[in-house]
């Protein structure tokens, strides 16, 4: 059995230049932006500190509520369902979905003032393996309970919705070490179930642990 | 500045992920990195350079830091370009102004600030020329920061050319910055420190790295409580009052009269004590004339300590006045960032800071400290802070992992490594 070498990614913001004011600003711009910009607004919450749980974990939700004083439709794009979505495009139909419906039944107004505006952040990915090698899945296990959170963010995050490579290198390396049953647990793990990504990673130690305490 | 660092002495503080990160990153690049500013010491630029050069160095990337040289007039010009760019500070415009000026006596104001601005132009562009003649620009990736030194783009022949925006050039003067933006569209990249100060006409790509602070420099290092006091006792400064600090340059958008007035209004209601400590840059011709006016403002108040580094302060005696601090300001009008923010942050102090610039990235309010729009704003939260003990020890914990998180010269590096992978390869994702 080949050894598993853990990857992680580290991501620099890149201004787009673009900005939106207002709903329909915004509804333009997420049309036209770049993916790596859905991607960094939508995620990248989930790679910061913070002191308490997020309100909203994503950046459209956050600025709807507090610039364009919309609550209940930032609550949707903070619930956005993603189980399904698997790439950037899909990701993105879904977010203007959400907004657009909610536009049928309301009139959202606001409007930011100078210096509230939303600016389109483009992300870039630099992708690389860490000195971590696991042979085995009790070894992988032990990794995981100790790596950046960077690379839990990278597994069962970014490297699903960028293309995927490295996930699904992990996930043949895990059917090929252990069960089809252990890899769709991991799979059907929800990201944005998650207050932080400890509370992610405890969950993935947890879920692999489960397997082993009934399997070996 | 030959000096290595090792990037494994920040372990302790922030783990080491991020650190073999950096290792792995370095790796990856290959060529000669160059630093041109303007000085070697005052100002947060020269702050972050004599931090981030010796690590650069100890990853063992070649790297280079130049600053360039000029007369008084072209600091002053250079003063009046960094004013000018940062905009009009807010406030009503005075419609009333002209009302009493005839037209003609209007035109001839205009055409003398036309040709004032005329010289100013021709000095900035004389020195910039002088300095690419001795200057050799051969770096792979060229970082230039702020205005000074922009117009050197010219002698370009190889590499990757940064601009390395450090003040808010959000609402500019529009003459200064049509100017500047001739040099600035010609680089291959920018970076500025927030989102906030990013520019739509600029043509070229830009990058958002946020500055840092060096928790091992002397200014942000631990300190014995015998340290503290050794500083304060050199400047007799007693600690049977609460106090409260503003460590700033002599510069008018640092708002140190309003800091005064703050101050004053919380002293009718709490014994306190105010630190007003801060030195002149080099390329800042401005700050004498600033300093005289706050003197005078405090002139007959026994309980403000105006202390102006003459020599500069060493970076011990500033972070003395921080540590012995229960609450730090920094109510400037404008800020492109504002380090000591982070610095007093660091130390474990709330900050009180206006609501501009680089300062709400740092300032979560109630969360690290307060963001305030007024004197008596601040005053109110100075008050708050100083009645209760408990509050300000837990803002000030929650600003020491806010910095630790995000403000640290090793998240720092690691996005100048970063740019500069991205610079080679424009990809948004980038496989190592």
């Amino acid at each position: 059995m080949p050894d598993f070498t853990f990857y992680k990614a580290r991501y620099q913001s890149e201004l787009t230049g673009k900005s939106a004011r207002d709903i329909s600003e915004l509804i333009s711009v997420i049309k036209e932006v770049d993916e790596s910009s859905i991607f960094h607004h939508i995620y990248h919450a989930l790679l910061d500190y913070h002191f308490l749980p997020l309100e909203y974990p994503n950046d459209f939700a956050y600025w709807i509520a507090d610039v364009l004083h919309e609550p209940a439709l930032a609550e949707r794009l903070a619930d956005p369902d993603l189980r399904e979505i698997h790439d950037l495009e899909a990701l993105r139909a879904r977010i203007l979905s959400i907004i657009e419906n909610y536009l049928t039944t309301h009139d959202v107004v606001g409007r930011a003032r100078s210096g509230q505006e939303f600016h389109f952040i483009r992300c870039i990915s630099v992708i690389f393996p860490t000195r971590y090698v696991a042979s085995n899945m009790g070894e992988a296990l032990e990794i995981l309970k100790g790596i950046d959170l960077d690379s839990i963010f990278y597994y069962f995050i970014a490297s699903r919705m960028l293309g995927g490579e490295h996930y699904k290198e992990f996930s043949r390396w895990v059917l090929e070490n252990d069960s089809r049953e252990l890899m769709e647990s991991l799979d059907n793990l929800y990201p944005y179930g998650f207050a932080n990504l400890n509370a992610m990673r405890t969950e993935i130690v947890k879920i692999v642990e489960r397997y082993f305490w009934e399997h070996l | 500045m030959n000096e290595k660092r090792s990037v494994w002495d920040y372990e302790d503080i922030v783990g080491r992920g991020l650190l073999e990160d950096l290792e792995l990153l370095a790796g990856n690049i290959s060529g000669k990195v160059q630093h041109v500013n303007s000085t070697y010491t005052g100002g947060g630029v020269a702050e972050i350079l004599n931090s981030l050069i010796p690590l650069f160095k100890g990853l063992e990337i070649e790297t280079e830091w130049n600053i360039i040289r000029g007369d008084d007039e072209f600091f002053s010009v250079t003063k009046s370009f960094h004013n000018q760019l940062h905009g009009r500070v807010g406030g009503p415009v005075d419609v009333h102004a002209h009302e009493q000026v005839s037209v003609l006596e209007d035109l001839e104001m205009e055409i003398k600030d036309l040709s004032t601005k005329r010289r100013m132009l021709e000095t900035y562009l004389h020195w910039n020329r002088v300095n690419a003649e001795e200057m050799t620009n051969d770096g792979d990736f060229v970082f230039i920061h702020d205005p000074q030194p922009a117009a050197l783009i010219h002698t370009k022949e190889k590499g990757h050319w940064i601009w390395r925006c450090h003040i808010d050039v959000s609402s500019p003067d529009p003459l200064v910055w049509n100017f500047l933006r001739d040099f600035v569209s010609k680089y291959d990249a920018s970076i500025f420190s927030t989102p906030l100060f990013s520019r739509p006409d600029l043509g070229i790509r830009q990058f958002l790295v946020p500055p840092s602070i060096d928790p091992l420099s002397d200014k942000n290092i631990e300190l014995s409580q015998s340290e503290i006091d050794k500083v304060l006792d050199k400047y007799e400064i007693t600690t049977d009052k609460p106090i409260i600090t503003q460590i700033s340059r002599f510069d008018r958008l640092k708002d140190l009269p309003g800091v005064i007035d703050a101050y004053k209004l919380v002293k009718k209601r709490i014994d306190c004590q105010l630190i007003l400590a801060g030195g002149v840059a080099a390329d800042d011709p401005e700050g004498m004339e600033v300093y005289q006016e706050v003197l005078k403002k405090a002139d007959g108040e026994a309980d403000i300590h105006l202390l102006l580094g003459s020599p500069p302060f060493a970076d011990i005696e500033i972070n003395a006045f921080q540590r012995a601090s229960t609450v730090i300001m920094q109510k400037s009008l404008k800020e492109g960032f504002g380090l000591v923010v982070s610095e007093g942050l660091w130390k474990g102090k709330p900050v009180i800071g206006g609501a501009t610039g680089g300062i709400p990235l740092q300032v979560i309010n109630g969360v690290t400290g307060y963001l305030v729009h007024s004197v008596e704003g601040a005053a109110y939260k100075i008050a708050n802070l100083l009645k209760d003990p408990e509050l300000a020890r837990k803002l000030g914990e929650n600003g020491r992992e806010h910095v630790r998180h995000n403000f640290l010269i090793t998240r720092h590096l690691k996005d100048y490594l970063l740019v500069m992978l991205s610079l080679e390869n424009p990809s948004s994702i980038i496989r190592l």
